[in-house]
């Protein structure tokens, strides 16, 4: 486990130890006020996908924002059952569960918490619907419809609706709706505007479908933090998964200019070998690299070289005089915030450049 | 964190996925192989323990046989973990250079041996400076960049003058020269050879140029898994830094003499299309190098990985059906291995220990 060196609250940002996960307060409340400010004004709701950054302490705030459903996302069980321990009673689980052992964990989340999970088989729906009879619950379905993605999901029209029906034969089960999960579109202007809506349309199109046959579909989630603001306007779409614009990343920086880089990963200049060439104690291993290279944004002239395991090499450019020298703090901004979360068990929270608070992210790692 | 501890006894196919599994019978023929290999020659190994973050199985290797006693670790929190964990002999192949972070290091030199690499005059004078302060002695390796373009000394000059410095200052202690080098691309066990005599007589330059000014080096510490046998060619290396190794990894070609030891095991949730079978686990728990075959179905190739789920593919009938177990082998064990808090030591099909992998995390 993560082993930083714990300081006061107060002690100056550049004084904790390296590399760290810190996180800028005053960005975080800016980022979900601009966020959920788009929502509180419309019936279509948010439900924060807490993937994004692994924090009882953030999901909570952002429930406190308003603009949700009031529940929120999980993408594994084991996730589920941190965020049920921790204060949240509304959970959709964005994830098919199919073996039994993890079938019974589910089933008694279920007795202490409003849960909400994903199908995409008639097979599934069945034990899914024994199980909850057997353990005295109602589980809330949705069928999972595969779109954009080569993932797992039915294909929208006549297989969703054929599923929803065998959910609604299911005794313990509750129908709830649909879901797609489009992957993240990254595009702007039009092209957002037209790839977003050709995948949601096929959702809707599902919804109406379903709607005829008389079933009742009071669950419609799309979306995401790449495109909210248009699939949000939809009719017919009911809530909007989320989880990236909290603390955002340099993967979306280009796209959602609305907001800003609350996440960074402080690091340590451990070498200069030659001039223009820095070392840093931050790789892949405190950063993250499986989407691309990080940010420095705090660092004109400078371009990341390359990520190793332990260390993050960056060129600089020499006509830009930093006066940088060995112990002085870089700050990454990760490529992509639910790998970079991932890697740790805690944040340092910011306010005013100095320590506020240290979170847990007690959900690290809970894969299963 | 996870916390998930199957008692023993139980069988593999019963684990809930996605888990981290480490086949003991491999892992342990892997720390003979190198006891073996190193049994009469004068180089010996430090293992890199980067990857494997466990000090039971560093304990392993050493007791195995073949090391110098001691072992690597990348950052200053793992060597906590290695200390804490039982091993009293640690070289830190890499810079330590923030003062709060010198100063642990030193409150550690009361334990253990310990020593770490340097490239830079004024992080010598520090070393000293806080070690003296502290009333111990820090070892310091001069690190000479081989290939890599990272950090280290770039001529013989620049390795000559820091080892001046550090034999004028009480509170270091001179110890030798260390490199690292990596093999972009196997050609062929010649080229394999070449490349490592290669990049390491740089290294072993660095420490002819300072033993020329009278001053003795005792450490070569250079190379890593594909110099383990290259090593032993060399006179001059005293031991070798190699991680990869323990647990098998399959980019590389040349480990013939090496088992894999450690896979994820995933379950299938569903079949949505004909070939395609989704798996529950994905880039989190394996990484974006991740994995690129499945044990037992070269007929299987992986796809798309998202967040939390594998698409594996098929181009006859996918024979993977929703509940069905599979075992991945991943192609970069160390980034992997660093999203996972324990092992699952599995032997004869059954769970026999599992060990908590306290250094995961660690990159302070």
């Amino acid at each position: 486990m993560e082993r930083p060196i714990f300081k006061p609250i107060g002690t100056a940002e550049e004084a904790l130890d390296t590399p760290a996960l810190v996180v800028d307060l005053s960005g975080l409340n800016q980022n979900i006020e601009t966020m959920h400010s788009f929502f509180r004004s419309r019936s279509v709701g948010l439900r924060p996908h807490v993937s994004g950054h692994g924090s009882p302490a953030i999901a909570h705030m952002q429930i406190a924002a308003g603009g949700t459903v009031g529940g929120i996302m999980t993408a594994t069980l084991g996730q589920s059952e941190v965020f049920a321990a921790t204060g949240f009673d509304d959970i959709f689980l964005a994830n098919l569960v199919t073996a039994p052992s993890k079938i019974a964990r589910l089933c008694s989340l279920a007795r202490r918490v409003n849960m909400t999970v994903a199908v995409d088989s008639a097979a599934n729906a069945s034990d899914l619907g024994e199980a909850s009879v057997e353990a005295g619950v109602t589980l809330n379905v949705v069928v999972e419809i595969n779109t954009r993605r080569d993932g797992m999901g039915v294909a929208p029209g006549r297989p969703a609706l054929e599923l929803a029906n065998a959910i609604v034969g299911e005794e313990g089960l509750h129908f709830a709706g649909l879901m797609t999960y489009e992957g993240s579109i990254r595009a702007e202007g039009d092209e957002l505007v037209s790839e977003s809506k050709k995948w949601i349309q096929q959702v809707l199109d599902t919804r109406e479908k379903l709607e005829k046959a008389g079933l009742d579909v009071e669950i419609l989630s799309v979306g995401g933090t790449h495109n909210y603001e248009i699939a949000g306007e939809m009719d017919g779409v009911t809530e909007i998964a989320a989880g990236s614009y909290a603390l955002m990343d340099e993967g979306y920086r280009t796209y959602r200019p609305q907001f800003v880089n609350a996440a960074k990963i402080m690091s340590c200049v451990t070498s200069m070998p030659e001039a223009g060439n820095v070392i840093t104690d931050a790789g892949r291993k405190a950063i993250g690299g499986d989407t691309g290279n990080p940010g420095i944004p705090t660092l004109p002239g400078g371009e990341v070289r390359g990520l190793s395991a332990e260390h993050g090499g960056i060129d600089l450019d020499p006509s830009f005089d930093h006066g940088l020298s060995l112990g002085d703090r870089v700050w990454f901004v990760p490529n992509s915030i639910e790998g970079c979360v991932n890697l740790h068990d805690y944040m340092h929270v910011i306010r005013n450049g100095k320590l506020d608070a240290i979170w847990e992210l007690p959900a690290r790692g809970r894969y299963r | 964190m996870d916390y998930y501890r199957p008692v023993p006894g139980t069988q593999v196919e019963d684990l809930e996925t996605p888990c981290l599994l480490v086949d003991l019978d491999a892992v342990e023929h892997n720390f003979r192989v190198v006891a073996d290999t190193y049994r009469d020659t004068e180089v010996k190994m430090r293992q890199h323990t980067k990857n494997i973050k466990s000090p039971r199985l560093a304990l392993m290797q050493i007791e195995t046989g073949g090391t110098v006693g001691g072992v690597c670790t990348a950052k200053l929190s793992e060597a906590e973990v290695m200390v804490e964990g039982g091993v009293t002999d640690i070289l830190i192949p890499n810079q330590v250079v923030h003062k709060d972070k010198i100063a642990r290091m030193c409150a550690l030199a009361r334990r253990a041996d310990m020593k770490v690499c340097v490239d830079n005059m004024q992080n010598v004078q520090d070393l000293s400076d806080i070690a003296d302060a502290y009333g111990v002695k820090i070892g310091v390796l001069i690190e000479v960049d081989t290939q890599m373009g990272r950090a280290g000394v770039r001529s013989n000059e620049q390795g000559v003058a820091i080892a001046k410095l550090a034999e004028s200052l009480p509170g270091v202690d001179f110890k030798g020269v260390m490199s690292h080098q990596s093999l972009m691309e196997y050609k062929g066990e010649e080229d394999r050879y070449e490349v490592g005599r290669q990049t390491i007589q740089i290294c072993l330059d660095v420490k002819n140029a300072i033993e020329a000014e009278g001053i003795a080096v005792g450490m070569v510490s250079s190379g890593e898994t594909f110099t383990i046998d290259v090593a032993t060619t060399i006179p001059g290396v005293t031991e070798v830094e190699g991680g990869t190794y323990a647990l098998g990894g399959t980019t590389y070609d040349y480990m013939k003499d090496y088992r894999m030891a450690n896979k994820v095991m995933g379950t299938v949730i569903s079949t949505p299309r004909s070939g395609v079978a989704i798996g529950d686990a994905g880039l989190f728990a394996l990484s974006g190098l991740g994995a690129d075959s499945v044990e037992d179905h070269p007929e299987i190739t992986v796809g798309e990985m998202l967040d939390h789920q594998i698409v594996l593919k098929s181009d006859g009938e996918m024979p993977l059906k929703v509940g069905d177990k599979f075992k991945l082998i991943p192609d970069y064990q160390d980034m992997m291995i660093n999203r996972w808090d324990q092992y699952i030591g599995i032997r004869d099909g059954a769970v026999e220990q599992v060990w908590d992998i306290p250094g995961r995390g660690c990159t302070q």
